[in-house]
């Protein structure tokens, strides 16, 4: 694979020659998208250069059927902003330079991105920097103006009155598509949410759609590098990212803390300061069932990617048979049904 | 057969951690050889449940739709709602077997769960009720200590 990027840069680094590419390695998780790491060198103009890269690559089947344009899309719009996102360097659609569409971006060093290091004692300094740095930047994400040509290519705007039914209609439409055994519990969160729609956001923001922690890359002086993982960003009622990242599935300590690092009041305190938005409790409350039941559209397409053949991922059987119980459980306590 | 399938998978796990995963040289062949041990212990369990939690709650599945056949007003859903608790019999043991009578029965089960909550009167909230009970107890039992 090593030879066959550098072949790829080759082509597209202008100038250079003798490019070589080396330290390939696949990075932990990344259900949704191969994540490699590599470094390459090259001569350019009679000196030699060198970099590290980030290359996302879509797999045969995942957890996500996402679109990479989209992806892409939001990481070029968010550069040189407030929300500190890695450079971009290339989107490939032609699937036969590496087996599969792919982008290229510039690595960030000396980060962090492991969630459950970020619970160790050496993290304890970092770690409440670190937790107001997200919420911070949440608010500056949903501070963007997203009435740009490239973002408007790539995601329709919807009425603040129909962002709810329009995200609802498309998880559960993959539900439908990806269950391969009945959910009553599923079914039930979508008739309450359908019963008890929120209200609508005061205006319609940029949705990173899987702002939590393990999508943030952090350094030990407590701030936070760059927010990743935009593949399920749209346009939508920024309520949806705090529920999301709100979820028990990313309770890494296990004490309550949403993402192990953080108190719910104080992440809603430091977003409303730094937004200067009131969260509506009523809109939380429907986007934290919403979020357990898009989750539960996640696990259960990884599961028949599994099922059906078209991977051999193993993260995809473990996500089946730890993951969507968890969040049924916890989709029963959402609802105010959990006994 | 012993050993049985339990211990045999719970041993190939302990290999993977404790003989392949130290001799892997990347994080990432690490991390794989670890999932797949927490995924043997899983599948274990799982194993040895798995035709008794199916044969549990195909039971309990199908006394609820017994009784709410006589509450939802839908004549219709009604009748699948009989026909199905009463064909809660299987021809064997076999975990497909169990699962596809689980699936027939899980699906009537949204569609009665649905019709009840928009039927007014006690009886329909105490079969509801009764339904929330069943799905927690379902939690109950797919409940796995693992997680990623």
């Amino acid at each position: 694979m090593e030879d066959r990027i550098a072949a790829y840069l080759a082509g597209k680094l202008a100038g250079a020659e003798e490019v070589r590419v080396s330290h390939l390695y696949r990075i932990p998780g990344g259900a949704s998208r191969e994540t490699w790491m590599f470094k390459a060198t090259w001569r350019e103009g009679g000196e030699r250069r060198a970099n590290e890269f980030i290359l996302r690559k879509d797999p045969p089947a995942s957890l996500l059927e996402s679109n990479r344009e989209t992806e892409y899309a939001y990481y070029r719009a968010f550069a040189n902003s407030k929300v500190p996102v890695p450079a971009m360097r290339w989107i490939e659609h032609d699937a036969s330079h590496l087996d599969g569409s792919f982008f290229i971006m510039d690595r960030i060093g000396e980060i962090e991105s492991n969630t459950r290091r970020l619970q160790e004692p050496a993290w304890d300094a970092a770690r409440p920097n670190i937790a107001r740095h997200m919420y911070e930047i949440l608010a500056a994400i949903h501070a963007f103006d997203w009435r740009t040509p490239a973002l408007l290519e790539v995601s329709e705007a919807p009425e603040p009155g129909e962002c709810w039914k329009r995200e609802l209609d498309t998880w559960e439409a993959v539900v439908d598509a990806n269950e391969l055994s009945p959910q009553p519990i599923v079914r039930a969160g979508i008739r309450w949410l359908r019963r008890n729609p929120p209200p609508p956001p005061p205006r319609v923001t940029v949705v990173h759609g899987d702002y939590r922690v393990g999508n943030i890359l952090y350094h030990r002086d407590g701030t936070i590098r760059a927010v990743v993982d935009w593949e399920m960003a749209h346009l939508g009622d920024p309520i949806e990212d705090l529920a999301w990242g709100f979820m028990k599935d990313w309770e890494w300590a296990r004490d309550g803390r949403k993402g192990g690092i953080i108190a719910e009041r104080d992440a809603i305190a430091t977003y409303e300061a730094a937004s200067g938005t009131a969260v509506d409790r009523d809109a939380l409350r429907w986007w934290s069932v919403f979020s357990n039941v898009k989750a539960q559209g996640i696990w259960l397409t990884g599961t028949k990617s599994f099922q059906e053949g078209r991977t051999d991922e193993l993260i995809l059987p473990m996500v089946s048979y730890t993951l969507i119980n968890a969040e049924d459980e916890a989709l029963l306590e959402s609802l105010g049904r959990a006994g | 057969m012993k050993p049985d399938a339990g211990r045999v998978l719970n041993g190939v796990a302990i290999s993977l951690m404790t003989k392949v995963a130290p001799e892997v040289r990347t994080p990432f062949g690490q991390q794989l050889a670890g999932l797949s041990a927490v995924l043997l212990r899983v599948v274990a369990t799982e194993f040895d449940r798995m035709a008794d939690r199916l044969s549990v709650e195909n039971g309990a599945v199908a006394a609820i739709l017994a009784d709410a056949a006589a509450i939802v007003p839908d004549t219709a859903l009604a009748e699948r709602a009989r026909e199905a608790a009463a064909a809660n019999t299987s021809p064997d043991l076999r975990v497909s077997t169990l699962q596809g009578i689980n699936d027939r029965l899980r699906a009537i089960l949204v569609d009665v769960h649905a019709a009840i909550e928009e039927t007014p009167g006690e009886g329909a909230r105490a079969m509801e009720e009764r339904i929330w009970e069943e799905l927690r107890e379902s939690t109950r039992r797919r409940h796995v200590e693992a997680r990623i």
